[in-house]
């Protein structure tokens, strides 16, 4: 996979092992982290202030599930989002202006597909049944069947 | 002439029925008419209004009036408040053109008590086919109409509670399913923070062969972690697709590897493996690719690794074969891979054969389905 130029990236995400790892896998692949939020608040005010270029958004966050919301003010900014959830059953029918899923537990090749989807490098995947990554563009049904 | 304490119109009709003069001291049909238990009234339509001419003591014994009462009027005033529309328009429309008619109407009596009426009427004609009577019967059918009101009150009674018991099983279905989801979201949950605490020390440790010991952790519960996203999907949350999970698993395998370097051609029939079953297999399958990965392709070779699973007898048979240098399966060799493989090989009551297959290595693992595994 080719590097591209690096992203400004923000994770929000609640459980800190994991925001710290994936923080670790992003910096690996040659990007940017610019913070790791864990609440709706940090999240937005750490958008506003950096205007990162990406942001993964688990939906779960500490003051509860409002990465939905988080995702729809940072679309409205400019922020490209990624979904990162165990359970995309709680991700709207609009998508909460989010490009696409991770579902966690995700592995390394999902983050990279990710990523390398939202830079247009790579074409969505064929099929997102039991893929670690699903794009928005192909969302109906496909999500749901590994929510 | 005979003393039925019959209204005169009625005349025609006994001399009609006796049909003839022998009618002279009596007339059976009249007699029997007359003292009939069955209430029986005859009209005549070609007078105006089709009046009554002929009620018989039952009939007065059934609605309360007395003959001189009713002969000379139309029987509507049987006909209350309650007294269905729609069946008052069907008789009419049935004498209209001169038939007869069936019905059970809500009747009155002179008292004003209801009563539901059964009540048939014949027409009555003559040999040229003449309307000249109408014969009607009325039978009180209270009773069985009050049985049918409660039959039809228990049935919606009935109705109503079943339907009360599916909401609340239906309700009782989705808080079970809401913490099924729950449950497997902590779960997933719990994996991504072990895969990330893993690769955490991973990062941070400095000595390479605890570094590979820690990756190789953190694969193993990352194998673990994809049959997880496989398990709980909506149709059937007891089995876990097993051709899926094999895609997921190979590709996140060979990902780590130079693009292309190691060709994946992977023949799954489309499996559904008891749930129970997916850690278990998830690992055996994890353990011996990443074993074919690390020993068959020695200094960057290139290759192709073939993974097929099929339902074969009755037992699902997994071949994975590379077409590498041939590592050795020797058990003396083999370090706690072989050993984590044959337990699991155990647990899920299979047999493994690893063999030369020139070039490279085949392992074959068959092992029993369940007899709703099977059918799939």
């Amino acid at each position: 996979m080719s590097s591209t130029a690096p992203l400004r990236i923000l994770i929000v995400e609640d459980e800190i092992l994991i925001g710290l790892e994936l923080e670790s896998l992003l910096q690996d692949l040659g990007h940017e982290v610019v913070g790791v939020a864990a609440t709706s608040a940090d999240a937005i005010s750490l958008s506003e202030a950096q205007h990162p270029d990406l942001a993964f958004v688990d939906i779960h966050l500490a003051d509860g599930p409002t990465g939905v919301d988080v995702a729809r003010r940072l679309a409205d900014i400019g922020v490209t989002v990624l979904f990162m959830t165990a359970n995309a059953k709680r991700i709207p029918d609009d998508c909460a202006g989010a490009q696409g899923v991770i579902a966690k537990p995700y592995t390394e090749r999902g983050v990279r597909q990710a990523l390398a989807f939202v830079t247009r490098q790579d074409v969505a995947p064929a099929d997102g049944t039991g893929m670690t990554f699903v794009p928005f563009a192909k969302r109906a049904g496909e999500v749901d069947s590994h929510a | 002439m005979i003393e039925l304490g019959m209204p005169v119109e009625c005349r025609p009709f006994v001399q009609s029925a006796g049909r003839g003069p022998a009618a002279t001291s009596f007339d059976p049909f009249a007699l029997s008419f007359a003292a009939a238990r069955m209430a029986m009234i005859i009209t005549d339509p070609r007078q105006p209004d089709n009046p009554i001419v002929f009620a018989n003591d039952a009939f007065s014994r059934l609605t309360g009036y007395a003959r001189a009462e009713v002969v000379g009027r139309n029987c509507r005033f049987l006909q209350g408040r309650g007294t269905d529309p729609q069946a008052v328009d069907h008789l009419r429309e049935r004498f209209r053109a001169g038939e007869g008619a069936e019905v059970e109407i809500l009747n009155y009596r002179k008292d004003g008590t209801p009563f539901w009426n059964s009540l048939v009427i014949s027409p009555v004609r003559s040999d040229a086919g003449d309307l000249l009577y109408y014969f009607a019967s009325q039978h009180d059918v209270s009773d069985k109409k009050a049985a049918e009101v409660a039959l039809t009150n228990v049935n919606h009674d009935l109705e109503e509670q079943i339907a009360h018991r599916t909401r609340d099983l239906r309700l009782a279905l989705d808080q079970k399913t809401a913490l099924l989801h729950e449950v497997d979201h902590r779960v997933k949950n719990t994996l991504q923070v072990i895969a990330s605490l893993v690769h955490l020390k991973a990062r941070r440790t400095d000595d390479e062969r605890s570094r590979r010991v820690l990756l190789n952790l953190a694969d193993q519960v990352n194998a673990l972690s994809t049959a997880h996203r496989l398990l709980y999907a909506p149709e059937d949350v007891s089995r876990f697709d097993l051709a899926a999970f094999l895609e997921e698993l190979m590709g996140d395998l060979v990902a780590p590897l130079p693009s292309g370097r190691i060709a994946v051609d992977l023949q799954a029939e489309p499996l559904a493996v008891s749930a129970a079953k997916a850690a278990p297999l998830a690992l055996l399958i994890h353990e011996v690719v990443s074993n074919a990965l690390a020993h068959a392709y020695p200094d960057d070779r290139r290759g192709r690794l073939l993974v097929r699973a099929e339902k074969l007898d009755g037992n699902l048979r997994i071949v994975i074969e590379d077409d590498g240098v041939g590592y050795s399966p020797s058990p003396a060799q083999a370090g706690f891979g072989r050993t984590l493989i044959d337990l699991l090989v155990r647990q899920v009551k299979g047999r493994i054969e690893w063999r030369r297959a020139e070039p490279g290595t085949r392992v074959t693992l068959t092992m029993p389905l369940d007899a709703e595994e099977a059918l799939f």
